[in-house]
C-alpha cells in the first residue's frame, strides 16, 4: 500500500513538472513571437520561389536524376540550346552557338560557346558536352530520353554527335534537354545514377548556397558567361502543402513567384499593388476515351459518332465560367496550340473548337449513327444505354467541377456521364491499362513546338497497347489507323518543314474526324509574381520564357532576366 | 517476471504480424512507383517513350522474385536497419527521410499531445470531483470544441491569426529566411515561434477529449464504497481526489495517452497539411501519392514501433499502479 | 468467502447494479438542448433532401451569397450550398450511424468478452486488437478502395470501423480487467452464477458509461474521420457529405474569398451535431447510475457523522 502511494506521488509530481513545463513553453512562445521575422535590411536582392514542391525536400541536384531538384536543370546546369515553351521562335543558342544536321539526320555537328566557365573556374569545352552524351549514351539508367548516339569533341568548340539511324527527331532532346556537366568533375564520379552532387558545379547563372530539408537557397555565380547577368543575388525555394498555403504565403510576401490555381484570383490580388498574375495557356484539357473495340475498348465511347457527338454537345464558354476561372484558351481539335502553332494548322476549318453547345448538331449526329431517345431521355442502341463513366482525380476540383457542368449539358442530346473520382495513382493506372471508358486529362507541352511529338505520343498505333497492358503514359486512347502512321512515318525522315506540313495536313483531317481524344479547352497557366524585389518577369506581351515555376529551363532564362526592384 | 516475460513475447509476436501486413498492403496498391514517377516527369518536361525502362533500371522495379523471396529479403534487411531507397526522393534512403522528417512530428506533435493529455486530465479530475461546478459546466462547450473538425478549426485559426492579424506565422516548421538549422537560439526560437499555433490547435481540439473521459471515470470512481469509507475516515478530501479517487479514474486516461502518445505520428498528417509542417506526416502522404513502398514501409515501422511500444509500456505501467490486473485466477 | 458476503458495501453495490433503473431519464436542460440540437439535424439530413433541388445543378451565378433563391449562396460553380448541405447531413449521419454500431459490436466482444474470461482468448483477442491497432488506416482506405471502383459512403464508413474499434476495444479491456477481480464478482463466481450472467449482470453495467461514451466518440470519430479523409482527399469525393463540402470549400478558397456561407455551415453543423451528442452522453451516464447523479459532493457533505459518532464508531470496530 504504501508503495503504491508513494508511486502515485510520484506521477502527480511528473504532472504537475509536465504542466508547468507546458505554461513555460507556451508563455516562451508567444514572447519568442514578436522579435524574429521581418527585417529585410540587407542590400543584396532575394527572390523566393515557389515550384510546387510539397512536404519535405531532399538534396539531389544530379542532372541525369529523375528526381533532381526542378531548379537543377536550367538554373544550376544548362542545355546547348533553350526551346522558348511560350512562343513560335527558333532555339536560343546558350551553350553552343549553332548547329547542323548531315542529309541522312544521322550526324550532327555542333559548334560551342567560347569563355564559358564552370563556377568553379574551370573552361567550358567540347570535350564536356561529348563526355555528357556519352555517359547518356553508355548509361542507360540514364538515358531518359532514348538517345542512342556517340559524341566526339573535334576541336575545343566542336561536337560531332553520331547516330545508329535517321535521328531528326531527337534533336530538340538533345539540344535543349540535356544538362551538360563538367567533365573534370563527372569521369570521378562512381556512381552518375545514386550521385546526389549535393555542390553542384555548372554553367547556370546560379549555384547552391545552403540546403536544408524546408528550403534551399542559390547565389549568383558571378562567373557567368552572359555580361551583366543574373541582376539579382539569391534566389531561394520553399515548399508549401497546398493552394491555401501558397496564398497565404503570397499575400503576406513570403512568395516572389509561383504557379497555382487560384480560384477568385483577381479578387485575392485586388488590393495589392506590387502582386501581379500572367496567363499563359498551354496545356490541352481533353477527355480521353478509350476508342479502339479491337483493342478491347468497351462501351459507346467505341462509336466515332458518340465522341463527335460530345465535341459538339460541350458549352466550353459555361464551362470557362465554372471550372476555368474565365482564364481558359480556346483550344484546337487538332491538339495543337492554335495561337503559338497557327503555322501547323494546315486546314483553317479545324482551327478551333465550338465555343458554345450545338445541341442540333450533336443530335443529328448521334441519330444518324442510330442512338435514338430512350424513355429516361437517355438514348439507347440495340439496348445499350448512351451511358458513360468518365474519372479524374480527387484532388482536382477544376476537373471535378467539369465533370459536373458537362454531366449537365450532355443530358440535353441525351448522353448520360456517371463522374468518379479517383486516387491519383489509381487513375493513372486506369489511363495506362486501358481500364475506363472517359478520362480527363492534359495534353501535356512537348520538346518542341513541332507537332510530330503529340502526334507521334497520343496517335501512332506502335505507342499503344491492348487493353490491360500499359501504354506508358503515350497512346492511351488505344488509337490505331494506318493513315497517321504512314504520315508520321514519312515526317520523322525529314527535317523539311513544308514536307512535314502536309503529312501533318492528313493526320489532322483523320484526328478530327475520328477524335479519340476530346479537346474542351487549354487551361490557364496561372502564374503570380509579387514586384516588391524584382521586376521584368515575362508578361503576355513580353513572353520571352514559359512563366510556369515548374518548368525546367524556362526558370533559368526568367531567373536570370529579372531585374531589382527600384 | 513470468508476467513481464509473457508480455514481452505477445509484443514480439504482434509486432511479427504488424510487419507482415506492413509488407503486403502497400503492394496491394494499384499502379506503380515507375507511371507516377513518368507521369510526373512529364509534368516537368517532355518525357520519351523509352524514359520508362530508364527508370525502372534505375529504380531497380522490375524485380522478378517472387513475392515470398521478396518478404525474406525484407525481414532480412529490416534487422539490419536498411529500409532501403525512396522511390520519391530518389537517391535518398528511407533513414534519411525519417530522420529529417521525425524530430518534427515528435516534437510538434508529441509535445501538443502531452500538453493536451496533462491540462486535459487535471481539468477533468477537478470537474468529476465538483460535479456541478463552472469547470464541470464548461465540460459542454470544451467537448464542442473537440467536436470540431481538427482541419477547419485550425484553418479558421490560421486565416484569422496568421493572415488577418499576422500574429503567427502561417506556414512552415521554422523560418528558413533567417535562420539554418542547428542548436543556435534564433533557430529554436523561430521553431517554437513556428510551432506555437499548430500545438495551439491540437490542445484545443483535444483537451476535451481527456477532460471528458476523466471527468466520467472519476464520478463513476467517485461512487466506490472505498471512497466513502476515506470520507468517513475524515481523510483531507485533497488526498481522496488525488490518491484514492483520481488513481483509479486515471487508468483508462492512461491506456488512452498510450494510444494517441502511439498514433502521434499516423495522426501528424492533417496538421501538416494545413500547416505545411516538414514532418512525417507529409512525408507518409508524399510516398502513398507516389506509391513509393519503401518509404511507406519504413514509415509504417515507426508507427509500429511507437504504437506497440507504448502499448508495452502501458501494460507494464498498469501492472504497477494496480496490481489486480496482474492477478490471474 | 464469509468475509465477502458479509460485506455491506459490496453487497450493495451487486444488488443495485444488478437492477439499474431503466426509467427515462429527468429532462435536464443539458439532455433537452442535446436531444433537440441532435434531433434537428437528424431531422435535417432525413427531410431535407426531400425539399432542396439538385445538389449538383451547375448555373452561371457562381460564389453568390446568401439571397433569395439560394438560402446558403452557391459554391464557385453555382451550386445550391443549402441543398448540398442537406444531403451532406444524410451522408455524414449514414456514415456516423455505420460506424457507431460496428464499434459498439467489435469493441465490446473484443474488449470485454476477451477480458474477462482471460486466458488464451484474452491473449489472442488482445493480440489482434492490437495488430489491428498499428495497421495505418490511411493506407488500408486506398487500398480497399482500389478495389472498390466506386468509393462509397459506406465503404469509407466500414473502412473508418475497421480502422478505428480497436482503441475502443484495448480501453474496455483495460476497465473490465481492473473490474473482473473486484471481490463481488470473485464472490458472485464462487457462489456458482454463470460466466455469462456474471459478465452481463456483474461486470457490464459497471461499463455502460465506458460503453456509451465510446458510441459517442465512435459515431463523433467517424464524422470526424470521414472529414479529414475527405480534406486530404481521400474520402467518398462523389458523394456529399460535411466533410466533402468543405474539402470543395477549401479548394476553392473559400475562406479567403469571403464565401463563408459554404465553408463555415458543415463544419458547425459537425460541432453543433458532435456538441449534441456529448450532452446527450452527459445524461445517459446519469440514466444508468442514478445514485451517481444524487452522490454530488454537495450532497455527501450532509452525510458527514458528528465526531462523537465516529469516536463511537471507532471504538466498536476496535
Amino acid at each position: 500500500m504504501s508503495s503504491m502511494s508513494s508511486g502515485s506521488k510520484r506521477l502527480g509530481l511528473a504532472a504537475a513538472a509536465m504542466l508547468s513545463i507546458a505554461t513555460l513553453t507556451l508563455t516562451g512562445c508567444a514572447g519568442g513571437g514578436g522579435a524574429s521575422n521581418e527585417g529585410d535590411g540587407s542590400e543584396s536582392t532575394s527572390v523566393t520561389v515557389f515550384n510546387g514542391a510539397t512536404g519535405t525536400i531532399a538534396e539531389n541536384f544530379n542532372p541525369f536524376s529523375s528526381t533532381a531538384l526542378q531548379p537543377t536543370l536550367g538554373v544550376i546546369f544548362e542545355s546547348l540550346f533553350w526551346y522558348n515553351a511560350a512562343s513560335d521562335e527558333p532555339p536560343t543558342p546558350l551553350l553552343a552557338e549553332s548547329f547542323e544536321w548531315n542529309e541522312g539526320g544521322t550526324e550532327l555537328t555542333i559548334t560551342t560557346r567560347e569563355g564559358v566557365q564552370w563556377s568553379d573556374g574551370e573552361p567550358f569545352t567540347a570535350n564536356d558536352v561529348a563526355f555528357t552524351f556519352n555517359l547518356v549514351n553508355e548509361t542507360p539508367e540514364l538515358n531518359t530520353t532514348g538517345l542512342a548516339a556517340t559524341a566526339e569533341a573535334t576541336d575545343d568548340t566542336t561536337v560531332v554527335l553520331t547516330f545508329e539511324e535517321n535521328s531528326f527527331m531527337q534533336e530538340p532532346s538533345v539540344l535543349g534537354n540535356r544538362g551538360i556537366v563538367p567533365e573534370h568533375i563527372w569521369q570521378d564520379v562512381a556512381d552518375p545514377i545514386t550521385e546526389i552532387n549535393s555542390n553542384p558545379v555548372g554553367t547556370g547563372p546560379f549555384k547552391v548556397s545552403t540546403f536544408s530539408a524546408q528550403s534551399y537557397l542559390l547565389e549568383k555565380n558571378d562567373l557567368y558567361w552572359e555580361e551583366g547577368k543574373p541582376a539579382i543575388d539569391e534566389v531561394r525555394y520553399i515548399s508549401l502543402d497546398s493552394a491555401d498555403a501558397a496564398t497565404g504565403a503570397l499575400l503576406a510576401g513570403d512568395v516572389d513567384w509561383m504557379s497555382s490555381f487560384l480560384p477568385g484570383l483577381e479578387q485575392i490580388l485586388a488590393d495589392n499593388e506590387t502582386l501581379s498574375y500572367v496567363n499563359t495557356p498551354a496545356l490541352t484539357a481533353s477527355i480521353f476515351t478509350c476508342s479502339n473495340e479491337e483493342l478491347g475498348c468497351e462501351g459507346p465511347q467505341t462509336d466515332p459518332a458518340v465522341r463527335q457527338a460530345i465535341y459538339q454537345g460541350i458549352d466550353r464558354e459555361q464551362l470557362n465560367a465554372l471550372a476555368g476561372g474565365g482564364f481558359a484558351g480556346t483550344a484546337s481539335p487538332t491538339l495543337v496550340l492554335p495561337e503559338r502553332d497557327s503555322e501547323w494548322i494546315v486546314d483553317p476549318e479545324n482551327s478551333e473548337t465550338p465555343t458554345n453547345a450545338n445541341v442540333e448538331e450533336a443530335s443529328r449526329i448521334l441519330e444518324e449513327a442510330g442512338w435514338v431517345e430512350g424513355s429516361d431521355g437517355i438514348r439507347e442502341k440495340d439496348g445499350e444505354r448512351l451511358s458513360l463513366g468518365i474519372q479524374t482525380v480527387t484532388g482536382y476540383s477544376d476537373f471535378i467541377s467539369l465533370n459536373d457542368a458537362m454531366s449537365q449539358q450532355l443530358r440535353e442530346v441525351g448522353i448520360e456521364l456517371n463522374p468518379t473520382a479517383i486516387t491519383y495513382n489509381e487513375w493513372i493506372n486506369n489511363l495506362n491499362i486501358g481500364q475506363f471508358q472517359l478520362t480527363l486529362e492534359s495534353i501535356g507541352l512537348q520538346p518542341s513546338n513541332n507537332p510530330y511529338y503529340s502526334y507521334e505520343k497520343w496517335y501512332n498505333s506502335e505507342n499503344t497497347t491492348p487493353v490491360g497492358e500499359s501504354a506508358l503514359n503515350n497512346n492511351t486512347g488505344r488509337y490505331s489507323n494506318p493513315v497517321v502512321d504512314e504520315a508520321l512515318a514519312v515526317a520523322r525522315a525529314t527535317n523539311d518543314e513544308d514536307v512535314q506540313k502536309e503529312q501533318y495536313g492528313i493526320i489532322q483531317d483523320e484526328i478530327v474526324e475520328d477524335m479519340p481524344y476530346i479537346p474542351i479547352y487549354i487551361n490557364s497557366l496561372l502564374t503570380e509574381f509579387n514586384t516588391a524585389r524584382a521586376t521584368g518577369w515575362p508578361t503576355n506581351e513580353d513572353p520571352y520564357a514559359l512563366a510556369a515555376t515548374w518548368k525546367s529551363w524556362d526558370n533559368g532564362i526568367v531567373l536570370k532576366n529579372i531585374t531589382p526592384a527600384e | 517476471m513470468k508476467y513481464i516475460l509473457q508480455k514481452l513475447g505477445f509484443y514480439l509476436v504482434a509486432f511479427w504480424a504488424a510487419l507482415t501486413v506492413n509488407f503486403f498492403l502497400p503492394r496491394l496498391l494499384p499502379g506503380n512507383p515507375v507511371d507516377i514517377m513518368l507521369s510526373r516527369l512529364a509534368q516537368r518536361g517532355p518525357v520519351s517513350p523509352e524514359a520508362r525502362e530508364a527508370v525502372e533500371l534505375m529504380l531497380g522495379t522490375n524485380t522478378d522474385a517472387p513475392l515470398v523471396v521478396q518478404y525474406w529479403q525484407y525481414l532480412g534487411k529490416l534487422f539490419s536497419f536498411d529500409l532501403g531507397t525512396s522511390v520519391a526522393y530518389f537517391p535518398a534512403s528511407v533513414t534519411d527521410i525519417i530522420g529529417q522528417t521525425l524530430p518534427w512530428t515528435i516534437g510538434l506533435i508529441g509535445i501538443a499531445t502531452v500538453i493536451s493529455f496533462v491540462i486535459g486530465v487535471t481539468l477533468g479530475t477537478l470537474a468529476g470531483w465538483k460535479r456541478g461546478s463552472w469547470l464541470d459546466n464548461l465540460i459542454p462547450v470544451t467537448t464542442m470544441l473537440q467536436s470540431v473538425p481538427y482541419f477547419w478549426l485550425a484553418l479558421i485559426l490560421l486565416f484569422v491569426l496568421g493572415g488577418m492579424w499576422q500574429i503567427f506565422p502561417i506556414n512552415g516548421g521554422d523560418n528558413v529566411y533567417e535562420t539554418n538549422p542547428g542548436w543556435g537560439w534564433d533557430f529554436i526560437g523561430s521553431v517554437i515561434y513556428y510551432g506555437t499555433l499548430p500545438a495551439l490547435t491540437i490542445v484545443i481540439s483535444s483537451v476535451g477529449g481527456w477532460m471528458l473521459g476523466m471527468r466520467n471515470m472519476m464520478v463513476s470512481t467517485l461512487s466506490d464504497d472505498y471512497i466513502l469509507t476515506a470520507e468517513a475516515k475524515g481523510l483531507r478530501p485533497m488526498r481522496i481526489m488525488t490518491t484514492y479517487a483520481a488513481r483509479n479514474a486515471v487508468l483508462p486516461s492512461v491506456a488512452g495517452f498510450a494510444i494517441s502518445l502511439g498514433f502521434v505520428v499516423a495522426g501528424s498528417i492533417v496538421t501538416e497539411a494545413v500547416f505545411s509542417y516538414p514532418g512525417i506526416g507529409s512525408a507518409l502522404l508524399n510516398a502513398v501519392g507516389n506509391n513509393d513502398y519503401s518509404l511507406m514501409q519504413g514509415l509504417f515501422l515507426v508507427i509500429t514501433l511507437s504504437v506497440l511500444g507504448a502499448n508495452l509500456l502501458v501494460d507494464l505501467l498498469y501492472s504497477f499502479i494496480d496490481p489486480r490486473t496482474r492477478a490471474r485466477s | 468467502m464469509t468475509a465477502t458476503t458479509q460485506d455491506p458495501g459490496v453487497a450493495a453495490a451487486s444488488a443495485r447494479s444488478s437492477r439499474p433503473k431503466r426509467a427515462l431519464p429527468p429532462l435536464t436542460p443539458k439532455l433537452l438542448i442535446g436531444l433537440v440540437i441532435a434531433g434537428s439535424i437528424i431531422l435535417f439530413g432525413i427531410l431535407g433532401p426531400f425539399f432542396v433541388g439538385d445538389p449538383r445543378a451547375v448555373n452561371n451565378v457562381g460564389l453568390a451569397g446568401p439571397a433569395e433563391g439560394y438560402l446558403l449562396g452557391t459554391t464557385q460553380t453555382g451550386q445550391d450550398v443549402f441543398a448540398q448541405l442537406a444531403y451532406a447531413t444524410r451522408g455524414s449521419l449514414t456514415v456516423g450511424l455505420i460506424v457507431g454500431v460496428l464499434t459498439l459490436f467489435l469493441s465490446a466482444f473484443f474488449g470485454i468478452v476477451g477480458a474477462y474470461f482471460g486466458g488464451w482468448l484474452d491473449e489472442s483477442f488482445s493480440l489482434f486488437s492490437n495488430v489491428m491497432l498499428v495497421i495505418p488506416g490511411l493506407p488500408l482506405v486506398i487500398i480497399i478502395s482500389s478495389y472498390v471502383p466506386e468509393k462509397s459512403l459506406l465503404l469509407v464508413a466500414v473502412v473508418l470501423s475497421i480502422t478505428g474499434w480497436a482503441g475502443s476495444a484495448r480501453v474496455l479491456r483495460g476497465f473490465t480487467l481492473s473490474v473482473r477481480n473486484r471481490d463481488y464478482v470473485a464472490a458472485a463466481r464462487v457462489s456458482g452464477e454463470r460466466p455469462l450472467r456474471i459478465l452481463g449482470v456483474e461486470i457490464l453495467p459497471n461499463l455502460v458509461p465506458l460503453l456509451a461514451s465510446q458510441v459517442v466518440f465512435a459515431v463523433i470519430f467517424a464524422i470526424l474521420g470521414e472529414a479529414g479523409l475527405s480534406f486530404l482527399g481521400l474520402g467518398a469525393a462523389d458523394s456529399f457529405t460535411w466533410g466533402t463540402m468543405l474539402y470543395f470549400a477549401q479548394n476553392g478558397l473559400a475562406l479567403r474569398l469571403g464565401a463563408w456561407w459554404w465553408f463555415v455551415p458543415p463544419g458547425l453543423l459537425i460541432a453543433l451535431f458532435g456538441a449534441a451528442l456529448a450532452l446527450i452522453n452527459f445524461s445517459i451516464d446519469e440514466i444508468i447510475n442514478p445514485r451517481l447523479r444524487s452522490q454530488t459532493r454537495a450532497s455527501r457533505k450532509t452525510w458527514k457523522i458528528s465526531k462523537s459518532e465516529l469516536h463511537a464508531a471507532k471504538e466498536s470496530v476496535l
